[in-house]
C-alpha cells in the first residue's frame, strides 16, 4: 500500500479505507455520547413528555421542574453533605496509608513482601459483598454503624489496594540511583522519602485520588447496607428513594446530572494530569 | 542501605496491615465461620457442619451463576481490550499517512473526550439508563427504533439475550478508559518505527499487528488485570438492570448476586458466607494465575 507520491511516503490512503476508518468513528462516537445525551435530555423534560410513550430526542417544552424537585427533597443536600464527607476522608486516608505502604514495597525487600502484594491484589478482587455480614456486626460492635466514619472506614479498605498498587508502580518508575544521590548530599531516608519521592509520585496520586473520589462517591450497596436513611450518601438515597416510589424518571435524573457534578469538577480539575497519572503507574512494572 | 530498613517497613505497613487483618482477614474468618450455620441473620447461632456446601453443590442456580461469571470474566477482557485496540489505533494511526506525518481519523480529539464520559457516569446510572435502552416493550429506546411493524424485542426479558445485555452495558462502560490508555501507550511508541516500517511497505493492517500490538502488550496485560475486576463487580448492573434480579429464570445471575439475595431477601446468612467462601477461593485462584502470567512484581 506504501506508494512514494513526490518523495513522501503514504500509508493506507485508500479512500475507502479512509471513509471506512472515519465512520467506524463517527459511529463509536455516538454510541458512547448518547446515554449521557439521554440523561440531559430527561432531566430538561417536563413529566408529561418524559412519560409519553413515544420517547422524543429533544424537550419539546424546556423546564427545570426536575431540578427543583429533586433539590427540593428533604434528604437531598444532607445526602450530599455526607457522601462529600465521606468520599473526603476516605480518599485523605488512603493517599496516606497506600503512598507509606507502596513505599515499603517498592523500596524495601522484606520477608513476606511477596505476600503481601499477593494479598493486595487478592482484595482488590475479592466482592465486598461477600463481606458485608460480618463487617456490619463488626461495626455494630465498635458502635460506628450508621456513622459516616464507620462508611470512610470501610471505603478506606475498599480504596487501599488500587492505591498502593499503582503508586508501588509509580515508585519503582523512579530511578534508586536518585535516592542513592540525595544520601550522599546528606538527606537521611525519611528526607529522601520526603523531598524526592513524594513530589515525582505526584501524578500518581493525582490518578489515585481521582478513582478514589469516583469509587467512594458513587458507592451505594455498602453504605446503604449499614447506614438508617438519614446517612446515606447522594448516590444510595437517589437509587433508593427514587425507585422506591415508582421511578419518576424526570427528577431522576436531574439528581444524576448533580450527583455527577463534583466528579466532572474533579476531572476537570485534574484533566491534564490524567492520561499520564493513570498510565505511567500502570506500565512502568 | 541496609541498617535501620525495618522501623520504616514496620512503620508504613502497620496501618494497613491491621485494616486488613479487621476488616479482610477477620471478616473472612467470619465468613467462614457463618457458611458452617445456619444462621438466618437474628437468633441464636445453630451448626451445621458442611450442609450449606452440600446444598450448594446441588443448587442449579450456583452452576449457573458460576458459568455466568467465567462467561463475564472471559468475554468482558477480550471484547473490551479488541475494542478499544481497534480504537486507539483509529484514532492514533488509522487517518493514514500525510506529508510523512501519521494521524488519526477525523475528530480524534473530540473523541478522546466523549471516550471519557462513560467513566463520569457511575455504574448505578448507566445501568438505570441502559435499563431504558433495552426496554422489552415500545418505550424502550432500542425497540423504538424499529419499525412499528416488528414486534419488540425483549433484550433483558429474553432468557438467551439478558447476560449479553449485561456484558454490552459493562463494555460500553469501561471501552472509553482502554481507549485512552492505549493511545496514551501508542503514543509513546516512536514515529519513526512507522515510519519504517511504511517505506517497507506496511499496511494498516500489518502496522497493527507488527508493531502496535507488540508495543503495547505490557499495558494489554494490565487492562487485564482490571477488567477482570470489573467483571466481579457485574453484581451492581444486574441487581439494577435485570428482571427479578438476576432473572429472568436465573439468566443474568452471578455469585454476588446470590449472596446478596440470600443474605437481605432470603435471610439465609449460613448459605450466603457459603457463596462467599467459594468466591474467596475462586478470586485467589484468578489473583494467583494473574500475577503468574503477569508477572507484574518481577521488579
Amino acid at each position: 500500500m506504501a506508494r512514494h507520491d513526490e518523495g513522501v511516503v503514504t500509508v493506507g490512503r485508500s479512500r475507502v479505507g479512509t471513509f471506512f476508518a472515519n465512520s467506524t468513528g463517527i459511529v463509536f462516537g455516538l454510541v458512547m455520547l448518547f446515554p449521557v445525551y439521554w440523561v440531559l435530555n430527561t432531566a430538561f423534560k417536563p413529566d408529561k413528555e418524559v412519560r409519553s410513550f413515544t420517547p422524543t430526542f429533544w424537550p419539546h417544552e424546556f423546564t427545570l421542574d426536575n431540578f427543583r424537585s429533586a433539590l427540593g427533597e428533604e434528604l437531598f443536600i444532607p445526602s450530599m453533605i455526607n457522601g462529600l464527607i465521606i468520599t473526603a476522608l476516605a480518599v485523605a486516608a488512603a493517599l496516606v496509608v497506600g503512598f507509606l505502604a507502596a513505599l515499603a514495597i517498592a523500596r524495601f525487600s522484606f520477608y513476606g513482601r511477596r505476600a503481601i502484594i499477593l494479598v493486595v491484589l487478592a482484595v482488590q478482587l475479592v466482592p465486598f459483598l461477600a463481606l458485608l455480614i460480618p463487617l456490619f456486626l463488626m461495626l455494630q460492635g465498635a458502635g460506628l454503624t450508621n456513622t459516616l466514619v464507620g462508611v470512610a472506614l470501610v471505603y478506606l479498605v475498599l480504596l487501599l489496594p488500587y492505591t498502593v498498587w499503582t503508586l508501588r508502580g509509580f515508585i519503582s518508575g523512579i530511578p534508586r540511583e536518585l535516592d542513592e544521590a540525595a544520601m550522599i548530599d546528606g538527606c537521611t531516608r525519611a528526607q529522601v522519602f520526603w523531598r524526592i519521592i513524594l513530589p515525582l509520585t505526584g501524578p500518581g496520586l493525582v490518578a489515585t485520588s481521582v478513582y478514589g473520589f469516583i469509587q467512594a462517591w458513587n458507592e451505594f450497596i455498602i453504605i446503604n447496607t449499614l447506614n438508617d436513611p438519614k446517612n446515606q450518601n447522594l448516590m444510595a438515597w437517589l437509587l433508593y428513594n427514587q425507585t422506591e416510589r415508582g421511578t419518576a424518571w424526570g427528577p431522576l435524573m436531574a439528581g444524576a446530572i448533580i450527583t455527577s457534578i463534583p466528579v466532572v469538577i474533579f476531572f476537570l480539575i485534574i484533566q491534564r494530569n490524567i492520561a499520564t497519572g493513570l498510565t505511567a503507574g500502570a506500565v512502568k512494572g | 542501605m541496609r541498617h535501620g530498613k525495618y522501623p520504616f517497613i514496620i512503620g508504613f505497613l502497620a496501618v494497613p496491615v491491621a485494616l486488613y487483618a479487621t476488616f479482610v482477614v477477620a471478616a473472612y474468618v467470619q465468613t467462614f465461620q457463618l457458611s458452617l450455620t445456619s444462621w438466618s441473620g437474628f437468633g441464636v447461632i445453630k451448626y451445621v457442619g458442611f450442609d450449606n456446601f452440600v446444598k450448594l453443590w446441588e443448587d442449579e442456580l450456583f452452576w449457573k451463576s458460576l458459568r455466568h461469571n467465567a462467561y463475564l470474566l472471559f468475554l468482558l477482557p477480550i471484547l473490551t481490550i479488541a475494542l478499544a485496540l481497534v480504537f486507539a489505533f483509529l484514532l492514533n494511526v488509522g487517518g493514514g499517512t500525510k506529508g510523512g506525518v501519521t494521524r488519526g481519523v477525523w475528530g480524534s480529539k473530540f473523541y478522546r473526550v466523549i471516550f471519557f464520559f462513560p467513566q463520569l457516569m457511575a455504574l448505578a446510572i448507566v445501568a438505570v439508563i441502559f435499563g431504558r435502552v433495552f426496554s422489552s416493550d415500545k418505550s424502550g429506546m432500542l425497540n423504538g427504533l424499529f419499525p412499528d411493524s416488528w414486534s419488540p424485542w425483549l433484550f433483558l426479558a429474553d432468557e438467551r439475550w439478558a447476560l449479553t445485555c449485561i456484558l454490552a452495558v459493562l463494555v460500553w462502560q469501561a471501552v472509553g478508559f482502554y481507549v485512552v490508555l492505549f493511545s496514551a501507550g501508542m503514543g509513546s511508541i516512536g514515529e519513526e518505527i512507522y515510519e519504517a516500517a511504511a517505506l517497507d511497505g506496511a499496511t494498516r493492517v500489518t502496522l497493527f499487528f507488527r508493531i502496535t500490538l507488540p508495543l503495547l502488550w505490557n499495558t494489554i496485560q494490565t487492562g487485564w488485570v482490571y477488567l477482570g475486576i470489573a467483571a466481579f463487580d457485574a453484581f451492581a448492573l444486574v441487581n439494577i438492570m435485570t428482571v427479578d434480579r438476576g432473572g429472568p429464570d436465573g439468566a443474568t445471575s452471578v455469585l454476588a448476586m446470590m449472596i446478596y439475595r440470600n443474605t437481605f431477601e432470603y435471610s439465609q446468612v449460613g448459605y450466603a458466607s457459603a457463596l462467599g467462601v467459594v468466591l474467596f477461593f475462586l478470586t485467589l485462584t484468578f489473583a494467583a494465575l494473574t500475577l503468574r502470567v503477569t508477572r507484574r512484581d518481577a521488579v
